[in-house]
C-alpha cells in the first residue's frame, strides 16, 4: 500500500466509525444521508483534511462517486475560473477553526462549472477540540446568472444613459452657441442700423430729414436697450420693464444737460414675458420721449415715471408739468409718437388715459392683467 | 482725448469716430486686428481706447486689453457679449455693452473722460457703462 491508499484507508475508517456510532434508526444521520442538500464531513485531523464522508446529494452535485470522494480534499471542486480571494477566505476560515460562508464557482467531474452556496462549520467534541468540519453546498448557479445577466443589463442601460446624455449635451452645447451667434448679430445688426441712421442724419443738411432719421433712432435705439438687457439677464424668457426704464431715462436725461428738467422716478422690478418687452419698451419710450421734447423747447419742468404693478394690474405712469404740446409745432412727430405708442397699447390690450389737473399733464398706461394671466406676468 | 479705436466692424468704427470728434475728442488711430491695435497704441500713444472683444484675428481684444493696460493706456471694451470679459476686466475700466445707443454712449464718454483727465470720482457712473470691480466704489 502506497501513502495515498493508506491515507484513503485512514479516512474511510473514520467514515465508518462516525456512521457507526449512530445507530441506523438516528433520525439525524438518515437526514443527513437522505437529504437533497449536498453535504460532506471532513476530517482536520488527518494530514489535508480529508472527506471521509459525503452524501448521495453531493455525490449527484458534484457528478463524483463516494469512493471518488472520500480521502481527497475538497480543494478538488476548485478549478482555474475559481476566485482566488474566495479560496483564501476559505483556507483562513478553517485554519481559525471558524464558520464560513461563501459563494465559489466549483467544477464537476466531467469539467463542467456551477456556483456553490458553500458553507462550513467546525464540529467540536466535549474538550472543545475540533474533530470535524460539516460542509453544505446548494447550486446557485441560476441565480448567479440571473445576477450577471442583471449586471450585464444595468451595464447596457448605463452606457446608453451615458450615450444619450452624450448627445443631448453636444446638442444643447450646439444650440447654446447658435443662440449666442444668433444674439451676436441680432445686437451688432441693431448697432449697425443704429449707425446708418446717424450717418446720413450727420450728412444730411435737410433739418426735417435729420429730425426724421433720429425719429427713427430714437426707436430702433428702445428696441436695442430690449435686446441687451433680455440676454444680459440670468432669465432670457423675462424683460424688467422697470430696469428698461431706469436706464432709458437715465441715459435721455443726463445727455440733455439741461439743469431745468428734472425726473423723479418711482420704479419696482415688474417681469414681463420676452414677447411683450418690445412692445412695452416702445411705450415706455413714446411717454417719456414726449415728455421730454416738449421739456426741451417749453423751457424744462419735472418728469415723475412710475413703473409697478398695482392691484394685480401693471402700470407705466409720466406725469409732467411741461408745457402741453403746440400743435402747429412737430405735428407729424406728435402724431407718429401717438401712433405708435396707441398700436402697442393695441397689441398689449392696454388701457391709455391722458388728462391734465392744473399744470399737471397725466398719461397713465394700465395693462389689465386677468387672473389666470397674472401668473405669467 | 487722443483716442485708439480696436473694433472690426467699419461702419460701426466710423460712426463711434464721428460720436467722439463731436463731444471734441481726437481719433489717432482704427485697428481692426490685434496685432495691429498693439502696433497703433506704441505708435500714437493715445490717452485713451475702446476695444472689442471680437476682431479679424479672433476674440483677441482682452489680449490687447491687457497689452493697453500694461502700456498704462486706459480703455473700456465695447462688447456684445459681458460675458466674454474676465473677472479682473483684464485692466479695464469697465465695458460699454453693445447695441449701445447714442444717449447712452455720450454719457459714457463724458464720465469717461471726467474720470481721466480730471480724476473724476467713479461714483455715479452712466448705466451704459458697466464699471470694473476694481474701479468699483
Amino acid at each position: 500500500m502506497n501513502q495515498d491508499s493508506h491515507s484513503k484507508q485512514d479516512a474511510r475508517e473514520a467514515g465508518e466509525r462516525l456512521v457507526n456510532s449512530h445507530a441506523s434508526e438516528d433520525p439525524f444521520a438518515a437526514a443527513f444521508k437522505a437529504t437533497r442538500m449536498p453535504m460532506i464531513i471532513t476530517d482536520p485531523r488527518q494530514p489535508d483534511n480529508p472527506i471521509i464522508f459525503s452524501n448521495r446529494a453531493f455525490a449527484e452535485l458534484s457528478g463524483y462517486s463516494t469512493d471518488e470522494l472520500i480521502g481527497r480534499n475538497c480543494r478538488m471542486l476548485q478549478g482555474p475560473g475559481s476566485d482566488q480571494a474566495a479560496i483564501a477566505r476559505i483556507r483562513a476560515a478553517i485554519a481559525a477553526r471558524q464558520n464560513i460562508s461563501v459563494d465559489i464557482l466549483n467544477y464537476r467531474k466531467d469539467g463542467s462549472t456551477f456556483w456553490n452556496a458553500l458553507f462550513i462549520s467546525p464540529v467540536r467534541n466535549a474538550e472543545d477540540e475540533v474533530i470535524y468540519f460539516f460542509a453544505s453546498q446548494l447550486d446557485v448557479t441560476t441565480v448567479k446568472n440571473k445576477e450577471t445577466e442583471l449586471a450585464e443589463a444595468r451595464r447596457m442601460a448605463e452606457k446608453l444613459v451615458e450615450e444619450r446624455t452624450r448627445d443631448l449635451k453636444m446638442a444643447l452645447d450646439a444650440k447654446t452657441l447658435l443662440v449666442h451667434e444668433v444674439d451676436h448679430r441680432v445686437k451688432n445688426n441693431l448697432l449697425t442700423i443704429a449707425s446708418l441712421l446717424k450717418l446720413q442724419a450727420r450728412l444730411t443738411t435737410d433739418v426735417t430729414v435729420a429730425g426724421t432719421l433720429h425719429s427713427v433712432l430714437d426707436r430702433v435705439e428702445a428696441l436695442s436697450i430690449v435686446q441687451r438687457k433680455l440676454f444680459t439677464s440670468d432669465d432670457v424668457a423675462r424683460f424688467d420693464v422697470a430696469e428698461f426704464a431706469r436706464e432709458l431715462i437715465i441715459d435721455v436725461v443726463s445727455a440733455l444737460k439741461r439743469d431745468d428738467i428734472t425726473v423723479e422716478l418711482d420704479l419696482s422690478p415688474v417681469l414681463v414675458p420676452a414677447v411683450k418687452a418690445s412692445p412695452l419698451a416702445l411705450i415706455v419710450n413714446e411717454l417719456v420721449g414726449d415728455a421730454v421734447r416738449r421739456g426741451l423747447r417749453d423751457g424744462g419742468g419735472r418728469i415723475d415715471v412710475t413703473v409697478k404693478r398695482l392691484n394685480g394690474h401693471f402700470v407705466i405712469r409720466v406725469h409732467d408739468t411741461l408745457e402741453p404740446a403746440d400743435v402747429n409745432v412737430d405735428r407729424e412727430e406728435q402724431e407718429f409718437g401717438r401712433l405708435v405708442l396707441e398700436t402697442c397699447a393695441r397689441q398689449l390690450g392696454a388701457r391709455i388715459e391722458r388728462g391734465v389737473d392744473g399744470n399737471v399733464n397725466r398719461v397713465d398706461v394700465t395693462l389689465l392683467v386677468g387672473d389666470g394671466e397674472e401668473k405669467t406676468f | 482725448m487722443k483716442i485708439l479705436i480696436v473694433e472690426d466692424e467699419a461702419l460701426l468704427a466710423l460712426e463711434l469716430e464721428s460720436e467722439l470728434q463731436s463731444a471734441g475728442h481726437e481719433v489717432v488711430g482704427h485697428a481692426m486686428a490685434s496685432d495691429e491695435a498693439r502696433h497703433l497704441a506704441e505708435r500714437c500713444r493715445p490717452d485713451f481706447a475702446f476695444v472689442d472683444i471680437h476682431l479679424v484675428d479672433g476674440p483677441t481684444g482682452i489680449d490687447v486689453g491687457r497689452h493697453l493696460r500694461d502700456q498704462g493706456i486706459p480703455y473700456v471694451f465695447v462688447t456684445g457679449n459681458l460675458k466674454r470679459i474676465p473677472e479682473d476686466f483684464a485692466g479695464a475700466i469697465g465695458a460699454i455693452e453693445k447695441p449701445y445707443t447714442m444717449n447712452g454712449l455720450k454719457n459714457a464718454v463724458t464720465f469717461l473722460e471726467a474720470l481721466v483727465t480730471h480724476d473724476g470720482a467713479i461714483a455715479n457712473a452712466p448705466p451704459s457703462l458697466v464699471v470694473a470691480p476694481a474701479f468699483a466704489c
